[in-house]
């Protein structure tokens, strides 16, 4: 299938995202590679639901490079800074 | 009718009620221990319902059926092998989609289930109408709607449970994957059928697709062909898909817990933010959310010292009141003064732990239940970072300062084992306030105010180094923060209350008989004459190395008893408690430091047994009992070059 590169459909960090706005999550990079604390990591992050496809609304971020405030499938996730800068998502644009 | 008997299991995600639920059920036929040979928490109780003997087993909150933590793992296996009548599945009505997504992987396990849509009323204001039959028909599970705060619905969860139980085992309903994924499964399960094994055939296939380990490793010991071919199927759908295997069904799963919940619920969101979006909105901000932050920490400590100090004073001032009739009444002599010893010593852990560590409890199942604790991780995060924890090791660390005991205790908040050691670890460096009696007592008293601070701020930069010295060597991945932030609501007060009463029934346990075994050990050394030889041996450590009067060495071993001993026992044995006439400057600091961080006290041992077990709390507390021998040999050397 042919595949698209328009600017809008750019894949961002998570962190890129301004309060308010909303992301669908496109692909999640492993903590360190292939290995095996990536792979923990990426489980994590699904069963808390936030598979591909998923939208993202960030709420907040905490001060300090602290963690990031976001609602996911209708529940409220803090997630740690590091975490948040390896979830890819393309912008939603705003209506 | 005769009494029958059932087993029914507590399953579901953190803060859903399910404590609330257990405690309905159970009042106080509860007994709070261990998994087997595991450091998670096991709460079991008992109830007796319409001629029926039920056990309840509380499991750990989780939010998957995976093996990524222990109580994932264990609660699994306790379904799957010792196979509870009915499992009760306990699911928030206010986040029905992530709570959907653990019902369905408990249906995989192919186990008899009610479910128990519970905090309804939260739902409801946060405009959330649930279609219940809806919900029934399109799971194939009976769903009973409570409200357990208020102890709705619970009779006929009860009466629900009876129903599904008296069925027994039959046909399980179960999602369907898509046709790629359930070709697979049915392959693998073809060949997983003929193997003996506690997991259902299916749950095994799906797993196998997933890549889990644990199931991985059991298959292949019987047969690794099986595993094998997992493998490769798992890795054509990964070529169809772009995603690994275990990412396409965790979503798939997702989309249908989804699904399901967009069916049966009716979403009206309020025009206004709700109370509780407002606290949450106050509590996490980024100016305020600090200062509220302290004075809820401030005010956490202040009620735990006040009231514990007060009624401290007041058991203290009993006991001691009915000193000369206890002696009396125990005559002296020898056997007397024994029996004695573990009096005093009894006296001192009713007197010293208990009364700080019930209202701790009492606060932190508060700040917890309430959903506050997950605010403050929130706010600290990025600190406890430099650490390797994550922010809500915040709490039982500035408990600390208090008493190490339920700081301690209360690490049992952190999600992994790793993280509990670490935690616990940084825990019982922080000076208490035992301690904070030498440091004042001590050095504030003779070397000046300014001394004294400045031994706070070494110890706080000491403890920094180590817990990242720690983090770094550990094993282990460092997990980084994920958590929900639960909708802000009142805590069950009589759950809290219960949960406490519980929890120190524990504590006593495991304390008291160290405290007593502890306390007639020294008193034995003591009758034998053993601490002059004690003292003799432990002089080339206190003279030769620390510097110390040869009399510290015995103060250091009652100060395991207890630390502010130490300070009250010196001053006996050097019949003076104006100590600038006895110690130098040097000696004080020495003594202060090798104190601060030598060993954690008799009830800290046993708090961190409780924790993580005797292994890793002997390593603990050798460690640090080397540490600070080092660490003071050093500080002597460094202060008599500079005061001199």
């Amino acid at each position: 299938m042919e595949q698209q590169r328009v600017p809008d459909r750019l894949e961002i960090p998570l962190t890129s995202l301004k309060e308010g706005e909303t992301g669908i999550i496109s692909s999640i990079k492993g903590a360190y590679g292939r290995g095996r604390a990536g792979r923990g990591f990426e489980k994590r992050l699904m069963d808390m639901g936030l598979t591909p496809g998923t939208e993202i609304l960030v709420v907040k971020s905490a001060p300090f490079h602290g963690p990031v405030e976001i609602l996911v499938r209708g529940s409220r996730l803090a997630l740690g800074r590091g975490m948040a800068e390896r979830i890819f998502v393309v912008r939603k644009e705003n209506v | 009718m005769s009494k029958k008997k059932i087993t029914i299991a507590l399953a579901g995600n953190a803060n859903v009620g399910k404590s609330v639920i257990f405690n309905h059920l159970t009042g106080l036929h509860q007994h709070i221990g261990n998994w087997p040979g595991k450091t998670v928490e096991k709460a079991e109780g008992t109830l007796h319902y319409k001629g029926y003997t039920i056990d309840v087993v509380d499991l750990p909150g989780i939010y998957s059926l995976s093996t990524y933590s222990l109580e994932e793992l264990i609660s699994r296996k306790y379904i799957a092998v010792e196979r509870p009548d009915v499992v009760v599945n306990v699911i928030d009505a206010s986040v029905l989609e992530r709570n959907l997504f653990f019902t369905l992987q408990l249906m995989e396990l192919e186990t008899p289930m009610v479910i128990a849509l519970n905090q309804m009323d939260i739902a409801k204001n946060k405009g959330i109408k649930i279609d219940v039959e809806k919900l029934e028909r399109l799971l194939g599970v009976p769903v009973v709607p409570t409200i357990a705060i208020k102890g709705i619905g619970i009779t006929q969860l009860l009466d629900k449970v009876i129903e599904v139980a008296e069925k027994g085992r039959k046909e399980f309903s179960q999602i369907k994957y898509g046709r790629e994924i359930e070709e697979r499964i049915a392959k693998i399960e073809e060949m997983v059928k003929g193997i003996q094994f506690y997991y259902p055939s299916r749950y095994a296939a799906i797993k196998l697709l997933e890549g889990d380990e644990e199931i991985e490793r059991e298959i292949a010991k019987i047969d690794p062909q099986t595993v094998l071919l997992a493998k490769r199927l798992a890795k054509e759908i990964e070529e169809i898909h772009g995603h690994t295997c275990s990412t396409v069904i965790t979503s798939e799963r997702y989309e249908k817990a989804g699904c399901i919940a967009r069916e049966v619920q009716k979403l009206v969101p309020p025009l206004e933010p709700s109370i509780e979006e407002k606290i949450h909105n106050l509590t996490t901000h980024e100016v305020l959310g600090y200062p509220i932050m302290i004075l809820i920490m401030l005010s956490m400590f202040y009620t735990v010292f006040i009231f514990g100090g007060y009624i401290s004073d007041l058991l203290n001032h009993v006991f001691y009141s009915l000193e000369p009739f206890l002696i009396d009444l125990l005559g002296t002599g020898a056997a007397s003064s024994l029996l004695w010893s573990v009096m005093e010593g009894i006296i001192a852990g009713l007197t010293i732990a208990l009364p700080y560590i019930a209202p701790f409890y009492v606060i932190l199942y508060i700040l917890e239940d309430s959903g506050y604790l997950s605010r403050a991780a929130f706010l600290m995060d990025s600190l406890m970072h430099k650490m390797g924890l994550h922010g809500k090791a915040f709490i039982p660390l500035m408990l600390g300062y208090g008493c190490n005991v339920p700081a301690c205790l209360g690490c049992r908040i952190m999600e992994t084992e790793r993280e509990r050691l670490l935690a616990v670890f940084v825990t019982t460096l922080v000076p208490c306030a035992a301690r904070t009696v030498i440091i004042l007592g001590l050095v504030g008293q003779f070397l000046g105010i300014q001394w004294a601070l400045m031994l706070y701020i070494f110890n706080l930069i000491v403890i920094f180094l180590l817990g990242r010295f720690a983090f770094k060597t550990l094993p282990g991945e460092p997990t980084a923060l994920i958590m929900e932030m639960s909708t802000y609501k009142v805590p069950h007060l009589k759950t809290v209350l219960k949960q406490t009463w519980f929890r120190l029934g524990e504590f006593i346990k495991i304390a008291f008989p160290l405290i007593i075994i502890g306390s007639l050990t020294i008193k034995f050394m003591e009758v034998l004459g053993l601490l002059e030889l004690i003292t003799m041996a432990l002089s080339p450590i206190t003279v030769g190395w620390l510097g110390l009067p040869a009399i510290a060495g015995v103060t250091l071993i009652f100060g395991v008893l207890r630390k502010e001993l130490t300070l009250i026992m010196l001053s006996t044995m050097l019949e003076t408690t104006n100590f600038a006439g006895v110690l130098t400057p040097t000696q004080m600091v020495v003594y202060t430091i090798v104190i601060m961080f030598y060993i954690p006290c008799i009830s800290t041992i046993a708090a961190l047994i409780k924790e993580i077990g005797w292994r890793k709390a002997l390593l603990i507390t050798i460690f640090e009992i080397a540490f600070a021998i080092v660490l003071g040999g050093i500080a002597m050397r460094i202060l008599t070059l500079t005061l001199s």
